[in-house]
């Protein structure tokens, strides 16, 4: 029995346990009449080998803004045809990991975000054997502020080329930022923050006081 | 107190000869001459001789007079006020019964911190929905407590990504304003895009 087989046969094997965990989940939170169309898509995707919790969330998201049925059943349509994009980008772009739930789910964001694909395949090549998520909304994160997507991309490669890695790129994204609020041009904030690679500042670590004081989340759900 | 004979009390002021007892006189006669010789072989220092006698003894070292200090004992007097004991014994009960907020969560490797701020004036309940709550209401509810229309809350959270949105008076869906990151939620609104690291980075 070759790989292929086993990865295949192992799939099948799983879609009909994470459809059972979805409509688990999925009763009395959503439309009735939604729930056998929101149990194949899932059923699909598990197949697929694609994540599933962010079809679930999504469908779950649905029924609790009060969303009508058949605009649940396309917004969890239009999230498995994303994940579905995102996963075959990263195969494309030969990512080591393109079937990572974290990952797809990642750059599955990104691309709602704007990311144009093409840039998949870029900061992949980029970030050899590294989840690109977090560069590709660090892109987002800086074209949402008007800068450039090649510009802003560039920034994010020569991170990288410095060793910069994960949720760093934020912080890349995030100095970019804070130096347009400063009343630099984009093209002045994109030079001072590339003469500052690969020390961007990170986030304040939270204060003791405020992680004394939090409560864990009760009925949060374990995800990919 | 034992009498003493007449005839002996005689006897002892020399008024008469002691021939002239009979022989139980004479026998108390005799135990009183004896207290009187064991009375005058006590030495007669007198007070000021005492006094100075204690006042050249050598002085002793520390750690002996702490040591009588530790072992005497002490009389000790505490004054105080009925309504100060009353106010003390209400803060203990308070302290008591109050629960505190302790040294906090224990947080994994693969968890962090969220804290969440908005500004509702005039909102009765101010909740976060996400991701992280399964779309859920209630599990993370933000408080005002000081009536400013700032609302706070700071949660554990896994490590990555998540969405959520505000939900004030258990009715109105708000997309964070402060949050800076936003995706199409597919239903017409925005959800605010959070990213949380790890506590231990």
């Amino acid at each position: 029995m070759n790989l292929r087989r086993s990865i295949v046969l192992l799939l099948a094997a799983a879609s009909p346990l994470a459809s059972q965990g979805a409509r688990d989940r999925l009763a009395g939170r959503v439309p009735p009449a939604t729930l056998g169309v929101l149990d194949s898509i899932v059923q699909d995707a598990a197949r697929d080998g694609l994540p599933t919790e962010p079809l679930i969330q999504k469908a779950l998201e649905g029924g609790a803004k009060g969303v009508a049925a058949d605009r649940i059943v396309a917004a969890v349509g239009a999230s498995a045809d994303q994940l579905r994009s995102a996963r075959a980008l990263l195969s494309s772009a030969g990512e080591s990991r393109p079937s990572d739930p974290g990952e797809v789910t990642a750059v599955a964001a990104a691309l709602s975000r704007g990311v144009s694909p093409q840039l998949v395949g870029r900061l992949s090549t980029a970030l050899p054997g590294e989840p690109a998520g977090p560069a590709l909304h660090a892109v987002a994160d800086l074209v949402g502020h008007g800068f450039a997507e090649d510009s802003s991309v560039d920034l994010m490669v020569e991170g990288a080329r410095l060793g910069l890695r994960g949720l760093r790129f934020l912080d890349v994204a995030a100095a970019a930022v804070q130096e347009l609020q400063r009343g630099r041009s984009h093209a002045a904030a994109l030079a001072a923050v590339r003469a500052l690679l690969p020390q961007v500042p990170t986030p304040p670590r939270p204060a003791p006081a405020a992680v004394s004081h939090a409560r864990r989340v009760q009925s949060s759900h374990e995800r990919p | 107190m034992s009498h003493i004979d007449p005839q002996v009390h005689r006897v002892l002021d020399g008024e008469i000869p002691a021939d002239e007892l009979n022989a139980a006189q004479r026998e108390q006669l005799a135990a009183l001459t004896r207290a009187a010789h064991a009375l005058s072989a006590l030495p007669r220092a007198s007070v000021a001789a005492r006094v100075m006698a204690e006042v050249r003894r050598p002085p002793q070292g520390a750690g002996v007079r702490l040591a009588h200090w530790l072992t005497e004992r002490h009389a000790v007097t505490i004054s105080f006020r009925p309504v100060w004991s009353l106010a003390l014994a209400a803060a203990l009960a308070a302290v008591a019964v109050i629960p505190g907020h302790g040294p906090g969560p224990v947080i994994g490797d693969q968890e962090g911190i969220a804290q969440f701020v908005g500004r509702f004036p005039g909102a009765k309940s101010v909740d976060v929905v996400g991701s992280f709550t399964d779309w859920r209401s209630g599990a993370v509810m933000l408080r005002d407590d000081d009536h400013d229309g700032i609302w706070r809350g700071t949660v554990v959270l896994p490590v990555g990504q998540h969405e959520y949105m505000f939900v004030v008076d258990g009715e109105r869906w708000v997309t964070d304003p402060l949050a800076g990151r936003y995706v199409d939620d597919g239903f017409g609104r925005q959800n605010a895009l959070l990213f949380v690291r790890s506590i231990a980075r």
